[in-house]
């Protein structure tokens, strides 16, 4: 059981990122930024709790409002290049954060103990769950009601007028912005959502691994969150959450029977599933024929009845 | 550290030197950039490849040393070849994420293999011309290295001639301004595509091996770097520029270098990157990119 | 291919012997494996996983370990891939606590990954509002300062880098009295590389009357971490991935000291060594990092590393270590001061174990694991290859006996053996 919760955080901690870079990716903007973001929010709460000894949930809300706030600032300037350009001047703020911690050395006399970032020796021992007698059941608790919340609030976005401008600025820019869509307003909004969604993200993952160093947040981890959305589909939040289960869940857990042979097929299984399912796992046929079902099923209930 | 006007140019000269590196694997970048406006993220980790496999055929078959400088920009072409099959030729031609993220699995993919192979421990890799350090006055420059500035140059006029000289770089770069229009003029897209991906492999090949020689040590820990190192490369320099791509690589090389010298490695590259985050938002097209490579 | 059919061959003859043991002998004691074997240090799991599986044989053949009852037990083992990675050691311990049959785990190879690991452990034992994972773990590999003090249910066997580089560098003062300056870099973004060269290395030197070739650097006496960041400030490095080092190089030719220190992983050591050749440095002397003390070096680049000295805890010198080292290489990876540790750690469970007695009861498995701890933290001394180790009680850690070796035609060769 503790090792299934202990799962169960890894898989909320991703869908938190995964849904951040979903956020963008509607707008159509690849932004690996995302684990910049992620980043702040690790370390911003980290050394609220640790450093600070602040209640868990207004650590986590400072450190997602601070990356939601760093969003913004760089959301400006970095939106105005799309494509590669885009990517690339993402690339460059994630490694400025990243390098900004690595440089952070912030050690404080806590009861007697020295704690907080050490640079290079990393930040540990952020135990607030484990020393406050948070069981694993609560901890899963408290992540999983965070990701419902974006999630619901991400779908809830797609059913009103905001869903829609994001996803018409991600099909075609130049008809959007004839219909009188602020486009930059639109993709900094995204930006900013993510940002704030990432960090909360980043608290969580700092808290639940207890320990955090330059190393957690490299670029490759900008690329699993990218790939979160892409691997899953564009067309709704579920398809982010299938493919954190079946990346984190399923071939980098479940596969680690096959020992050696793990890492091997999981470049494999990506390659495979993106030839297959070019528009992710949940693609728009496949909600489409879920939808046919499901009223089918409902239309034969009545029939039967 | 202390330093004068000497060391600052001394380490323009060694960054200048080691952008030829970065200069070759952008161009890379570039061409498969410019043919296909798609991303191939796993082109780094094939150049590396490319490097090892040449490495390999040295202790399999007991070549002689000079032998790895072909074999590998030959698999790395192979590679290259295979990449395109397997996460582009079957894409659906408007999808830029599915091919971007298929190669992403396959970077995941090559550098897993490189790593089962070799334990992930490091390899000697041939040097060239080991011996060669000249001074010239109070300065030392690499021999390798000046010898590596000039492939770079052979290879970008190579590469220009065959793009605008020849039926294939008609070809390219046709399909590259309008896939359709091409394809209705009776250009092989895939063919043309495909001998893109070889062409960029190859240049990988020899950059990953040329790498692998000045460095002296060949690890799978270089993949990464490489790649954002070529991707900055490519934008800096203007998207499809191929001049640009060259220029570029020399810049980031002595950028990297002057502010290893004065602000010390820990920071280096907060500095590199800051600039790179300016130059791309005040010059979104790079030193030599026309707004039509805008993408 | 080979090693592949070998593996094959290997794991249907373990599995022959585990069910013929089954049969024979109805109690099993089993300990958990995990570490590196993805990713670039793969090597760390490779080895740690070679020298585990001889080992647990070797403890087999001599009839296995005895029960409370008097009754012996087979060892079996199983070895898990968690790739350096804080969220997958994490996995693993948590589903060795939860779920395994295992009495204790070893593991997992990288300090990074051991550092989160370690902090989901509860802190204190007893302490009834800590939820941490209660389960005993003895690492090997994750060398980084200070780590098993983290929880009081991790323990390591691992170097004890100050006391060995304190005594590295007396014996270098007495044995080369002309040696006077020194001057060196490390890989700063390595916790350990860093952590080892700016707070023990350089004020290890200090300590035995060597002096900076640059000048003084302010706060540096020879006190452990004494002006760490000004020695960080002095030096010249570079990081785990660099490719170029030109400037730094040329900055250790500049500095003219008798004695270099290359602070770093294999990679970068050699990139770092193969540039100095390049600039024809010819220093009197180089010291190392003890990690580099392993095969990586020589396959990298054994001729620019000749004469490099590293004290290290692991050295064929003994009849035991020998045969470790044949062991590991048969099992397909290499015994040095990071997995040799394992044989050792197998070997103190089975002490441990036979101290406490414990029935191998499944259901009793949660008392037995914290009976293993408290005979864990009671032990003051343990065997080890090259003799007795001593173990730090309150820390968890150990002291472990050393040699010094230095490279020399393509292979490390001790040179002194101060034990």
């Amino acid at each position: 059981m503790t090792y299934l919760l202990g799962i169960l955080q890894t898989i909320g901690v991703h869908t938190l990122l995964g849904l951040s870079a979903y956020l963008l990716l509607l707008t159509g903007q690849l932004s690996l930024a995302q684990v910049g973001f992620f980043a702040i929010g690790a370390y911003v709460s980290g050394i609220l709790t640790v450093i600070f000894s602040w209640n868990i949930f207004a650590a986590l809300a400072l450190g997602s409002l601070m990356a939601g706030f760093f969003a913004f600032l760089v959301g400006f300037p970095a939106l105005r290049v799309k494509g590669l350009m885009l990517v690339v001047a993402t690339i460059s703020f994630s490694e400025i954060v990243r390098l900004f911690f690595f440089n952070l050395s912030w050690r404080v006399n806590v009861n007697g103990v020295e704690v907080g970032p050490d640079s290079t020796q990393g930040f540990r021992e952020i135990r607030y769950f484990a020393a406050n007698g948070w069981e694993q059941i609560h901890i899963v608790g408290l992540i999983w009601f965070v990701v419902m919340v974006v999630m619901l609030a991400l779908w809830w976005l797609d059913q009103v007028r905001a869903g829609a401008v994001l996803r018409a600025v991600g099909t075609d820019e130049l008809a959007a912005q004839s219909s009188g869509i602020n486009l930059t307003m639109v993709k900094v909004a995204a930006m900013t959502g993510g940002g704030v969604i990432a960090g909360i993200g980043g608290g969580l993952f700092a808290h639940s691994t207890t320990y955090v160093d330059h190393h957690t947040f490299v670029i490759l981890l900008a690329t699993f969150a990218v790939s979160y959305p892409i691997i899953g589909g564009l067309r709704s939040v579920i398809g982010t959450l299938l493919a954190v289960i079946f990346i984190q869940g399923f071939i980098i857990e479940g596969l680690r029977f096959m020992g050696d042979y793990r890492n091997l097929i999981f470049g494999l299984l990506i390659i495979l599933v993106m030839n297959m399912r070019p528009q992710g796992l949940l693609d728009g046929h496949l909600v489409a024929d879920i939808r046919k079902l499901l009223s089918k099923l409902t239309k034969g209930g009545k029939a039967d009845a | 550290m202390n330093f004068d006007h000497i060391d600052i140019i001394q380490s323009l000269i060694d960054g200048v030197l080691f952008g030829s590196i970065y200069a070759l694997i952008g161009l890379g970048f570039t061409l498969i950039f410019g043919a296909m406006h798609k991303l191939n993220l796993a082109y780094a980790a094939s150049s590396i490849a490319g490097a090892y496999s040449g490495l390999m055929s040295l202790t399999i078959f007991g070549l002689p040393p000079l032998m790895a400088f072909i074999i590998g920009p030959i698999m790395s072409g192979v590679i290259g070849l295979i990449l395109y099959f397997v996460c582009f030729r079957f894409m659906p031609r408007g999808n830029h994420l599915a091919p971007l993220m298929a190669s992403i699995g396959a970077l995941f993919f090559i550098d897993e293999l490189i790593i089962h192979e070799t334990s992930g421990s490091p390899m000697s890799f041939p040097a060239i011309l080991p011996d060669a350090y000249f001074f010239l006055g109070e300065f030392g420059i690499r021999g390798d290295l000046l010898l590596v500035m000039g492939f770079s140059f052979i290879l970008m006029a190579i590469v220009m001639l065959l793009l605008y000289r020849t039926k294939l770089g008609l070809g390219t770069r046709a399909t590259s301004q309008q896939p359709v229009a091409a394809l209705l003029c009776g250009i092989p897209i895939h063919r043309t595509n495909s001998a893109t991906f070889i062409l960029a492999g190859v240049l990988g090949g020899f950059a990953g091996c040329l790498l692998a020689a000045s460095v002296g040590v060949l690890s799978p820990l270089l993949t990464l770097p490489l790649t954002v190192k070529g991707l900055i490369v490519t934008v800096i320099g203007g998207l499809g520029s191929i001049r640009g791509a060259i220029v570029a690589g020399f810049a980031v090389g002595a950028a990297e270098s002057i502010f290893l010298l004065v602000r010390g490695v820990n920071e280096r590259d907060i500095y590199v990157f800051l600039l790179l985050f300016l130059f791309l938002v005040l010059r979104p097209n790079g030193l030599f990119g026309t707004t039509i490579n805008r993408d | 291919m080979k090693k592949f059919t070998k593996k094959i061959i290997v794991s249907a003859v373990s599995a022959l012997l585990l069910t013929s043991g089954a049969a024979v002998a109805e109690t099993e004691i089993n300990i958990a494996g995990w570490g590196a074997k993805s990713g670039p240090l793969r090597s760390f799991g490779i080895n740690s996983e070679a020298v585990m599986s001889a080992a647990v044989a070797r403890v087999n053949e001599m009839g296995g370990v005895k029960l409370a009852d008097g009754s012996m037990a087979k060892l079996t083992y199983n070895y898990s891939d968690s790739a350096c990675n804080a969220e997958q050691a994490i996995a693993v311990a948590r589903k060795e606590a939860a779920e395994g049959k295992s009495l204790i785990g070893i593991g997992p190879t990288c300090s990074g990954a051991a550092a989160a690991m370690f902090g989901v452990f509860q802190k204190q034992v007893d302490d009834t509002g800590d939820t941490g994972l209660q389960y005993p773990i003895l690492t090997d590999t994750a060398v980084r300062n200070g780590l098993a003090k983290i929880s009081q249910w991790t323990f390591r066997n691992t170097p004890n880098e100050p006391e060995m580089y304190d005594r590295l560098w007396a014996w270098i003062a007495e044995n080369n009295p002309d040696l006077k300056t020194i001057y060196g870099g490390t890989e700063t973004d390595q916790g350990h590389s860093n952590g080892t060269y700016s707070k023990v290395i350089v004020q290890a030197a200090t300590r035995h009357g060597f002096t900076w070739a640059t000048g003084d650097i302010e706060g540096l006496t020879g006190d452990i971490a004494s002006g760490y960041k000004e020695v960080l400030n002095s030096s010249s490095n570079w990081l785990q991935a660099d490719a170029s080092f030109s400037v730094q190089a040329r900055a250790f030719r500049r500095s003219n000291a008798d004695v270099l220190i290359i602070s770093s992983h294999p990679f970068t050591t050699c990139g770092m060594l193969k540039e100095l050749s390049r600039q024809k440095v010819k220093p009197k002397m180089i010291v190392g990092l003890t990690s580099s003390s392993s095969a990586e070096v020589m396959k990298g680049c054994a001729a620019e590393a000749e004469g490099m000295i590293i004290p290290t805890s692991f050295a064929p010198i003994t009849e035991a270590a020998a045969e470790v080292a044949a062991l590991a290489t048969a099992n397909g990876g290499d015994a040095d001061l990071h997995s040799a540790a394992v044989w050792e750690n197998v070997m103190i469970i089975k002490q441990v174990i036979e101290n406490v007695g414990i029935t191998g009861d499944p259901d009793m498995i949660e008392q037995e694991r914290r009976m293993i701890r408290d005979g864990l933290a009671a032990l003051t001394e343990t065997d080890g290859l090259l003799g007795k180790i001593t173990r730090v009680q309150d820390e968890g850690e150990a002291l472990k006996p050393y040699v010094f070796v230095q490279a020399q035609s393509g292979s490390w060769n001790v040179i002194h053996d101060p034990r």
